[in-house]
């Protein structure tokens, strides 16, 4: 196979893994937090902040691999 | 070479950008932060202090209220007593007048019991004296007269009945 | 009403920046990365594209550092002191085949079009990237090249950037504002008496929002100290964000150098703000067992770059992909329309407009969010620093652990 192929190949399909793995890992998050909200409404300006900062380190994680993926287009063009 | 672009550091710009962002630091700091957050606290604090005095305006007047509902209680109270008092003061009064007036009746009463025994006596002592006149005058007209049974009879009736009309 | 404003004006920039593609003939694709990607130039769509001044410090054979000044790319290439490389290796090798000849037949006046002609025959050479060359950069040009000079290596190209220019106009709207409300502050307005206006009261909203929600619960007693720097950091990164929203305008925080500076900036004052306790943590992490601290030290002492490259990658890989995002999404028209021609340009189009228009206002949230999270992981490390043990750390050594896995 063509590399250049290949590596756009690596590229899709890491950053289809990366987008499943933070829509994951946001989903688990953001489920209990909306749990946690309707339980306790009043807590649920708390629960909101600290939901987004987790959020967005776990989209952070994600830009990581996106970012790999990048490259590697890069390395197809 | 695009994305590689997109990735690569740029040292030039690293130094551009680390001059601007010292400067625009430096200029805000200078110019604009301190003189707004220095109002905003400036501004808190009075809405602070004025909150807190509201709040000592609200007490003040809260105690005053108290302290006004707390005289007006002990006021009526003050009344009730004097009024208590007073009723008492008045049917002691009377009380003590009526014991006095009985007390003087009773006195009165007793004088005039002693009076009147007084009075007796001195009447049952004169009339003891007269009954005594009388049996001696009786006796001496007895002993002055030789009388037979039917005179002495009727002597000592006349005698009796002289006592009577006495 | 300003973002209603965007809102409304971006599917028009849309649909009128679409004229000017489907003149240029039908071949041309709407390259996005190359709209987000830095460059020597402005550009205003409609009109022609502004380069910006190139400046170079260079060290010439003799040994002697230079600086060298041109008012734009075009005229430095005229200068014949510099050679335009591609940074693709392929390019790069057919930049070099026609760096010669460049220099032979183009002397005063030289123009985007005779390179776009030495490319040309690049993709001739180069028979089997040639499409891929087509694709991404079909009007190569030396502004998107390398200039190497000739004689002599380049130390730093301090060239001016577009999204340096772009830098500056933020940095220049915030001293107009925030100057401006200061003067205002100074006068009593919003100091004796409530804040009057929009533009003051949102400004103070969010100006007490970074102090009260940001700077204070996660940096203590001494945040007050730190709210300029935050204030400054949150501010820049907003309007970088929400400018680069904007019609013909580049968002210069899509861009790592740019990222990495301002987590540099974050990282200095972390590090001059860090304890004793704070060295401590990282050089001697207390209630361990002695066998894991060499595996932890490292960890501890390496999560201190990671922590202001993540701050950094995070910023401009959201930014970067929001765009491309969207750009990708207004492409659509034109892809569809070169596949099965203008009945699927045009649903394409309105397709994507349409998407656009609601990853654009994903995009204003994620403006705002990216902001915040920026200032507040700073303010968070910054309060990691402060922070001052007493010495009974085994129950909130798990507390501390929290920051280190950002």
């Amino acid at each position: 196979m063509d590399p250049t192929a290949m590596a756009w190949l690596g590229a899709g399909i890491g950053a289809g893994l990366a987008v499943l793995g933070a829509g994951i890992g946001i989903g688990r998050l953001a489920g209990p937090a909306m749990e946690g909200t309707a339980r306790q409404p009043e807590a649920g300006g708390d629960i909101r902040t600290s939901m987004i900062i987790a959020a967005a380190l776990i989209e952070g994680a994600a830009f990581f691999g996106l970012i790999i993926c990048f490259f590697l287009q890069g390395k197809g063009a | 070479m695009l994305a590689v672009n997109l990735l690569s550091p740029n040292p030039g710009l690293a130094i551009w950008m680390t001059l601007t962002f010292l400067l625009l630091l430096f200029i805000l700091r200078r110019f604009a932060w301190g003189t707004i957050t220095s109002a905003l606290r400036e501004r808190e604090e009075r809405i602070d202090e004025s909150i807190k005095s509201a709040d000592r305006a609200l007490a003040e007047a809260k105690e005053i209220q108290a302290d006004n509902m707390k005289a007006r209680r002990e006021a009526d109270q003050q009344a009730q007593a004097i009024l208590r008092e007073a009723r008492e003061a008045s049917e002691k009064i009377r009380s003590e007048e009526i014991d006095k007036t009985r007390e003087a009746v009773q006195r009165m009463q007793e004088e005039a019991r002693a009076e009147i025994e007084r009075e007796k006596q001195g009447a049952l002592a004169a009339l003891r004296a007269e009954v005594a006149d009388l049996a001696i005058g009786a006796a001496g007209r007895i002993l002055d007269e030789n009388m037979d049974g039917d005179r002495q009879r009727k002597l000592v009736d006349s005698f009796i009945q002289d006592l009577g009309t006495n | 009403m300003v973002l209603i404003a965007c809102v409304a004006v971006l599917p028009l920039t849309a649909l009128a920046g679409a004229s000017p593609f489907a003149a240029a003939g039908d071949d041309e694709e709407l390259d996005a990365v190359h709209h987000i990607a830095d460059g020597y130039y402005l550009d205003f769509s409609p009109i022609p594209k502004i380069e910006l001044p190139r400046i170079f410090l260079i060290r010439d054979s003799a040994g002697k550092l230079k600086l060298d000044f041109f008012g734009s790319t075009k005229r430095a290439v005229a200068s014949g002191r510099y050679d335009v490389i591609f940074e693709d290796a392929a390019h790069s090798a057919a930049a070099e085949d026609h760096a010669d000849d460049e220099a032979s037949h183009d002397d005063g006046d030289h123009s985007d079009e005779t390179v776009e002609q030495d490319d040309g025959h690049a993709e001739d050479d180069h028979a089997e990237d040639g499409q891929a060359a087509a694709g991404a950069g079909g009007h190569n040009s030396p502004l998107d090249g390398k200039l190497v000079p000739k004689d002599g290596e380049l130390v730093i190209d301090f060239s001016i950037t577009r999204h340096l220019v772009f830098v500056w106009i933020v940095a220049a709207l915030m001293i107009w504002l925030f100057v401006g409300l200061a003067r205002r502050y100074r006068r009593g307005v919003g100091r004796e008496t409530a804040p009057r206006g929009m533009l003051q009261n949102s400004m103070e909203a969010l100006i007490t929002y970074v102090r009260d929600e940001i700077a204070r619960p996660n940096i203590g007693a001494k945040a007050d100290r730190y709210v300029p720097f935050l204030l400054t950091l949150w501010f820049f990164i907003l309007f970088a964000n929400l400018i680069g929203l904007l019609p013909l305008s580049v968002t210069s925080t899509a861009n790592i150098t740019i990222t990495g500076v301002l987590a540099i900036f974050t990282f200095v004052v972390v590090q001059m703000s860090g304890t004793k306790d704070y060295w401590g943590h990282i050089f001697w992490p207390p209630g361990i067992p002695i066998f894991v601290k060499p595996i932890l030290v490292p960890i501890e002492f390496l999560g201190i770059f990671i922590k202001p490259f993540v701050l950094a990658v995070r910023l401009f890989a959201n930014m970067t992909a929001g765009h491309l995002v969207l750009l990708s999404l207004l492409g659509l028209g034109f892809t569809l329309k070169s596949v099965y021609g203008t009945g699927g340009g045009y649903a394409g189009a309105s397709a994507g407009v349409l998407f656009a228009l609601f990853i654009y206002l994903i995009e204003v949230l994620v403006a705002f969010l990216q902001a915040y999270i920026f200032v507040m992981l700073s303010a968070l490390y910054i309060g990691a620093a402060l922070e001052e043990h007493d010495h009974h750390h085994g129950d909130d050594h798990a507390h501390d652990e929290i920051p280190q896995i950002a």
